[in-house]
């Protein structure tokens, strides 16, 4: 699907020559095809070439607005299906950061570098794409799908948003790493308490009368610092208590 | 194992002092201790029984089984504690769940953090101890039977909403927390500590050395005068606390973790230093009495993760998170 769209944009750049077809503007229903990936080629076709037109006609910022507002339409079609789907977690992402970020990462797609349409027809190309990675991994599993996305210092945060980006593109949407609703602070909430039960319990054991029983409160174990625990152990275990 | 085994009870005068204090406290018998004024002392009953408590069992040698219960959740795992030379070590191994043992070697039973110092009516903030007194209401009656001991209940009441309420059951002998309950301001039964079994003989280390758990861990003991690890980051401060709690050590201004005490609970902050932008929200996790709080926000253009975790309720861990600051 994506190959397909991208493969298209290429065709596309490849005649500049030539002079699109007129044809109506991206229906919802295209776009909703498009993001099915049940959209025909004559579709593919036509929403291409109204992003086409659209940039033929307008100057830089009519084009940006015109790519925003298909853009927009994209992502409330992704909410919408997310809704049918009942997948709430979904619900608060936006995938315009994403979509910018792959574009400003996209050297071909840097103001300047391209002209006209090609640039407008890339950015959607590089929106559907975006979009789609998302959907796989979201219907991967039952797993938080935040965990499954490349790994950052923070390790759940990284969602859509969270590509490496230039914030130059456009004035708004600052591209942002975004936990975005409640389940995806509560996996936060999960994690930390399993990352940092332990050492809580350090302290924990030492300040308060339940002795050593705060460890029991720790979810997993961790072996710190394993081998050298191991040394000392044995040392202890053949030379006896001192 | 030598012979250097120093027996616990009655050795010096500070142990026959607090024996003695064990002793003429716990008589049976119901007494309230009630805090009057902001900074009223601690009832001298109970004072004595909290002295106890933090300073009785960690002179002395025992083992048993221990189970946590927590919702539909109970772990089962064994304990002991021996004291050789001035240094006790301990032992705390699962029997369920994970095969992980937890010990802590050789720490001298003269150390005293500050949340024992809290319990033991010890000054440690220069203004004297009210601490206590103005955070809980103890209650002292007659306890249960339990693991064969007889036990002098402590109830335990929180004076404001910041913290939780407890029931200890002590042994009436040696000040031994037998059995421990963590109860939510609804009354809500949180956790709860018991030992099944108990034996006051040297514990025999050999079972247990002869035992190889999967995991082990040598519990820290992070030092209340020195800091805990060097980290670069920012500097950053927790500018509210509920009152009572103290520092546990003296963390740096950047390290990434600062804990805090008032002698009973106690709550570790955690601050992470994002790449990146985060769109500012809250979680929670919570189990049993220990909740997970972790807060996403900006500070001073900063995107940080503050995350607290303890046995504290959440609206507190909440609060605390909320107080962080930059520095």
């Amino acid at each position: 699907m994506v190959g397909r769209v991208l493969e298209l944009v290429k065709r596309k750049g490849a005649s500049t020559g030539r002079t699109p077809p007129a044809g109506s503007a991206p229906t919802a229903e295209s776009l909703s095809a498009l993001m099915d990936g049940q959209a025909r080629d004559l579709e593919l076709r036509r929403l291409l070439r109204h992003l086409d037109r659209e940039d033929r006609a307008g100057g830089e910022g009519a084009d940006t607005r015109r790519a925003d507002a298909a853009r927009a339409t994209w992502h409330r079609l992704h909410l919408a299906r997310h809704a049918l789907r009942g997948e709430q977690t979904f619900a608060g992402v936006s995938l315009l950061p994403g979509v910018r970020a792959a574009i400003d990462a996209d050297p071909e797609q840097r103001p300047g570098s391209a002209r006209g349409w090609r640039r407008a027809v890339g950015r959607f190309a590089v929106a559907a794409s975006v979009a789609l990675v998302v959907l796989v991994v979201r219907q991967g599993g039952d797993a938080p799908f935040i965990a499954r996305v490349a790994p950052l210092p923070v390790g759940v945060v990284n969602t859509v948003g969270a590509v490496p980006v230039q914030a130059s593109y456009g004035t708004r949407d600052v591209p942002t790493l975004q936990p975005v609703d409640r389940d995806a602070y509560r996996e936060l909430a999960r994690q930390r308490l399993r990352r940092y039960s332990q050492e809580h319990a350090d302290h924990a054991s030492l300040n308060t009368p339940q002795g050593m029983l705060p460890f029991a409160r720790v979810p997993v174990i961790e072996q710190q610092a394993a081998s050298e625990a191991a040394n000392e152990l044995d040392e202890r275990q053949v030379s006896g208590s001192r | 194992m030598t012979s250097a085994h120093v027996p616990a009870i009655g050795s010096s005068p500070r142990r026959r002092a607090a024996l003695a204090a064990v002793v003429a406290m716990l008589v049976p018998g119901a007494a309230v201790a009630q805090a009057g004024d902001a900074c009223a002392a601690l009832d001298p009953q109970v004072r004595r029984l909290l002295a106890a408590l933090s300073d009785r069992p960690r002179l002395i040698d025992y083992h048993g089984v221990v189970t946590l219960q927590r919702g539909g959740d109970m772990q089962i795992m064994t304990l002991s504690h021996r004291v050789i030379d001035g240094q006790a070590t301990e032992e705390l191994s699962r029997l369920t769940g994970q095969d992980a043992r937890v010990l802590r070697y050789e720490h001298p039973t003269d150390c005293m953090h500050p949340g024992h110092q809290l319990l033991q009516s010890v000054e440690v903030r220069g203004e004297g101890l009210c601490d206590l007194a103005a955070s809980y209401r103890f209650r002292v009656a007659n306890g249960e039977r339990i693991a064969g001991r007889q036990a002098v209940r402590l109830r335990v009441e929180p004076l404001d909403l910041y913290r939780f309420g407890y029931v200890f059951e002590l042994d009436r002998d040696t000040a031994l927390m037998l059995k421990s309950t963590t109860l939510a301001s609804d009354q809500r039964v949180l956790e709860q500590f018991q030992f099944a079994t108990l034996d006051f003989a040297t514990p025999d280390p050999e079972p247990a050395r002869s035992r190889r758990a999967k995991t082990h861990y040598k519990a820290a003991h992070p030092h209340p005068r020195e800091s805990a690890r060097r980290r670069a980051g920012p500097s950053w401060r927790v500018a509210w606390l509920p009152a009572g709690f103290m520092p546990t050590d003296r963390a740096l201004a950047r390290s990434r973790r600062k804990t805090f005490t008032d002698g009973l609970a106690s709550f570790s902050v955690f601050f992470e230093s994002l790449p990146r932008a985060i769109k500012p929200g809250e979680g929670v996790e919570r189990e049993g009495s220990t909740v997970a709080y972790t807060r996403g926000m900006i500070l001073d253009r900063r995107p940080v993760l503050v995350t607290v975790l303890g046995e504290i309720p959440t609206n507190t861990a909440r609060m605390v998170a909320d107080s962080v600051r930059l520095q």
